[in-house]
Order: structure tokens, then sequence, then C-alpha cells
């Protein structure tokens, strides 16, 4: 860390500074100029700072402008700086849930993977946008324009023109200036686009096309029928598990997905109602807010062997 | 690095010692990512290093380290959000305009090391700035484009030549 610089030196800088952006505002009249000469003359420090404040402009020469003005012109830092003097470092933080991992930009190939658990978003070279939620992995290939779902699943938008195919076990999808959500099970793969229209090719039977807020399902023996969804409900890659309705069995498979260890439930509990929004960042406290809703009881043995049981005290609590 | 060679090495070592793994896992939590946090705690260390603070005067180590550590996470998450845009405004590019990797490269290089130079400056400054300095605009027209008078724009611009010339003075 060097020295800061002297008062001296910070009023010749800002002097050098005045100087500059008066000569470029075009005010500036002859005798202007001539006291400019008087001043770079008068000291060796003067001269310097002016050298170096010329400079300065060729810093920015030869970067094309469009490009340059979109990267550092960009719309978040008016905020962040605002964020930083306002509320301290730790705002702008991600989540531990949102984890945005980047890529090198050349990075044309590459194996993601993400681990139980956890989430991951990766910018690729191109401009897409490749997420994995829990437990998944993807090849990406780009010089041969393919990502390859290997498990769990993925989200990908490509703003571009230049399709993306996306090869499964049960078929390809071509995307482009669209976004998809990709979900592989054990015998099916589902699609939905959440905007945008992409074209499907099941391993049977003819070329489809899917627009947003559509879903299908793809099997080995060809693709389902066409169904809607709601693209607007906050879901994996907002950080958080939506439900409406849903019986606790499938809620709790669906939560299981998430976290490491075992989660077992008795079977008088498969039936109960669960609706809301929970946030995926602790499964731990979705658990918590189970009990306190429903008539269940937690049990850890550790924290990778839970058990929902049903409450032993009956609660007044009735549960439509 | 031999020991005793320098004089500050016992204490860097103690140091290292006695808040390494607090360090890292402070900044785990921020980052939620165990890879990002072990790089940056590192480069805290190499921060403290290079640094001429003298280690042995710390009367709060910690609060020193988490200083450091603060500021660098500040200018990871800055290039973060710049790689970010980046890889945006290339992607609108027309596809007969796309750049070789090498140049892509240099260009991210440059644009980082600007971005790091304008570090601070208020938002609207640094507009009126890079208006003058990439679209070449006289100070008329940032001042129409700005909505503020020229003689702002004039402030606006000195205010910039001066953070700028010292951060590299």
């Amino acid at each position: 860390m060097r020295a800061a610089p002297s008062n001296e030196e910070q009023d010749i800088v800002r002097k050098a500074a005045q100087w500059l952006a008066l000569l470029e505002s075009g005010d500036a009249s002859e005798d202007d100029r001539r006291q400019l000469q008087r001043w770079r003359d008068s000291d060796s420090n003067h001269e310097r700072a002016w050298q170096k404040a010329q400079q300065l402009r060729q810093r920015f020469s030869g970067l094309p402008s469009k490009l340059a003005m979109a990267t550092l012109d960009r719309p978040d830092q008016a905020r962040r700086a605002v964020l930083k003097r306002a509320l301290g470092i730790a705002i702008l933080a991600p989540t531990a849930w949102m984890v945005v991992r980047q890529l090198p930009i050349d990075a044309w190939r590459a194996d993601l993977h993400t681990s139980t658990g956890e989430q991951n978003r990766w910018n690729l070279a191109d401009g897409s946008t490749l997420r994995l939620n829990t437990a998944s992995a993807a090849n990406v290939d780009l010089t041969a324009r393919r990502v390859t779902l290997i498990r769990g699943e993925m989200a990908l938008k490509v703003p571009g023109s230049l399709p993306l195919t996306v090869q499964g076990p049960y078929g390809l999808i071509v995307v482009s200036q669209s976004e998809i959500c990709v979900r592989l099970t054990d015998d099916s793969c589902r699609v939905q686009v959440v905007s945008g229209s992409v074209q499907l090719q099941p391993l049977q039977g003819p070329v489809l096309t899917l627009r947003a807020g559509e879903q299908i399902s793809m099997q080995r023996s060809g693709a389902g029928a066409i169904g809607a969804f709601d693209a607007t409900l906050p879901g994996w890659k907002d950080g958080v598990l939506s439900v409406q309705n849903q019986p606790l069995g499938d809620f709790l498979r669906e939560l299981a997905r998430y976290r490491p260890g075992l989660l077992r439930w008795e079977p008088e509990l498969e039936n109960l109602r669960v609706t809301g929004s929970f946030r995926l960042d602790s499964t731990d406290r979705i658990l918590s807010l189970l009990a306190a809703s429903l008539p269940l009881d937690v049990h850890s043995r550790t924290r990778f062997w839970v058990t929902l049981v049903p409450r032993q005290n009956p609660s007044p609590k009735k549960i439509a | 690095m031999t020991d005793a060679a320098t004089p500050s090495e016992p204490t860097l070592h103690a140091l290292y010692r006695d808040h390494h793994s607090w360090l890292e896992s402070w900044l785990r939590r921020r980052m939620g990512n165990a890879w990002d946090a072990a790089d940056l705690s590192h480069d805290t260390f190499l921060k403290v290093i290079s640094s001429s603070q003298q280690l042995a005067e710390l009367r709060e180590p910690r609060a020193y380290l988490l200083t450091v550590g603060k500021r660098l996470l500040s200018s990871f998450y800055s290039r973060r959000s710049l790689e970010q845009a980046y890889l945006e405004a290339l992607a609108q590019l027309p596809e007969d305009c796309v750049p070789s990797p090498e140049q892509r490269w240099l260009w991210l290089e440059t644009l980082q090391a600007l971005d790091e130079l304008l570090d601070g400056l208020p938002g609207v400054v640094r507009r009126a700035f890079l208006l003058s300095q990439l679209d070449g605009l006289a100070y008329r027209d940032i001042a129409e484009q700005l909505d503020v008078s020229e003689r702002t724009v004039k402030r606006y611009m000195a205010q910039a030549y001066e953070h700028c010339l010292l951060v590299d003075w």
C-alpha cells in the first residue's frame, strides 16, 4: 500500500484536473492558455501532473465504446454504491443459496455439477446462463453448441439467436432466445418453457414446438401430452419451494432432494396438506415450520437422519 | 521463507495460525461458497504481507483482517458484476462482429482496470466522465444528456480527473 499523496500533491492534482476540464470545455481563453503554460513551467510536479492527466484519456481509447459503456456504466453500479455506503458490505453478498459461479470467459467446454443442497449459476461464454438445481450435473460444449443434462435439474437461458441444443436421455431440445427448465427423473424428462419457444425432438415421434408456459414429459416411448404450468410462480431458481395444497408426502419427497441424509415420515402423515413458499436455504427451518403448523413432531437422531411422526399429544388444531 | 530471516515472519505466522480459519469461515458465510472464500482469505493474507503495516503493532488483528478482507470482497463482487455486464454486452454484438478470444480477454482486462480506477466516483460523475472518454461527447452534449448545466459538467469532469489521478499517483 502506497503512502497517501501529501496535501500539496493533492492540490497540484486538483489544479491539473481543473485545467484539463477547462480546456476540454472549450471555454478557455487565450489568457487561460498562457496561464496554464506558466503553471506547467513553474514546477516539475505541475508538469508531471499535467502529463499524467493527459495520459488518462489514452487509457479509454481503443475500446469499442458501446461495449465499454455497457460494461462500465452497468445499471447496478449506482445501486451498489448506495448500498455499500448505507448498509455496509454484507448486503452485497448473495445468500448462501444463490451462488453465482463465473466460468472463465473462454471456457468453451465445462463439466458442471452441484452437490445435494447446492444450487449454482454459471454465465457461459456466449452470453447464455445455466443454473443447476441440487444434486445435478451437466456438460457444456459451446464449440458443438451442445449442453448435456446428466442428472438432476437445469435451467438454461439462451438470449442470443444462435441455438444451443440440450441433449437428454429421451430426446433433444433446441433453444434460442428462450429460457427452459429441464428435470430428469428415473424414467422421464420434464421440459418447461419459461419464455420464448423451443423445438423438441423426442426419441420417438415427430418434432414438437413448445411455447412459454407449456410443459411436456418425454420418455423412452416418446413425448406425452403438452400441459400448462404457471411460469410466474417462484420456484427453485428463486431459492424457494412453493406449493398449493400439496400432500405432505409429495412435499417431503421434493424436500428430500435438497437434504443430505435420510428424511422419513410415518404413513399417516402422507396426506396432510401443505401450502406456502419455503426458502430452500435452510431445510431444517422448513421442517420446524411444518412442525409448527401441522400435527407432527420432528425427531432428529442426527442432522442426517430425521423422522417425522404424528404428534403424541392430541393437538386442538384441526387440519382441513 | 526462512525462519528469523525477517523479523515480521513469526508474527505473520501467528496471525495466520490464530485467525486464518476464522477469516475463512467469515468469508464463507458471506459468499456461500467455500472455494471463493478460501481464495479470498488467501488473498487477504497476501495483501497483509505486502502491506507496510507493522504486524507486531496490531491491536485488533481481526478487525484489521476484516477491513482488508471486506475491501477484497467488495472488489470481488465488482469484478463479477463487471464480467456479467461484459458478457451480456458481448452477446448483443452482431454475429459478424464477435471478437477473437484474445481480444475479448484484452478488453476485459482493460475494463477491469478502468472499473477499479473509477470505483468510488458518484454515479452521475462517472457517467459524465464515460460519455466524454468513451463516446467523445462535448461538454455541451453531456450537459444536455444528463440534464445539468455545462458548468456542472465541467465540475464533474474535474472531479473525475482528480479522482483518477490520485488513484494512480
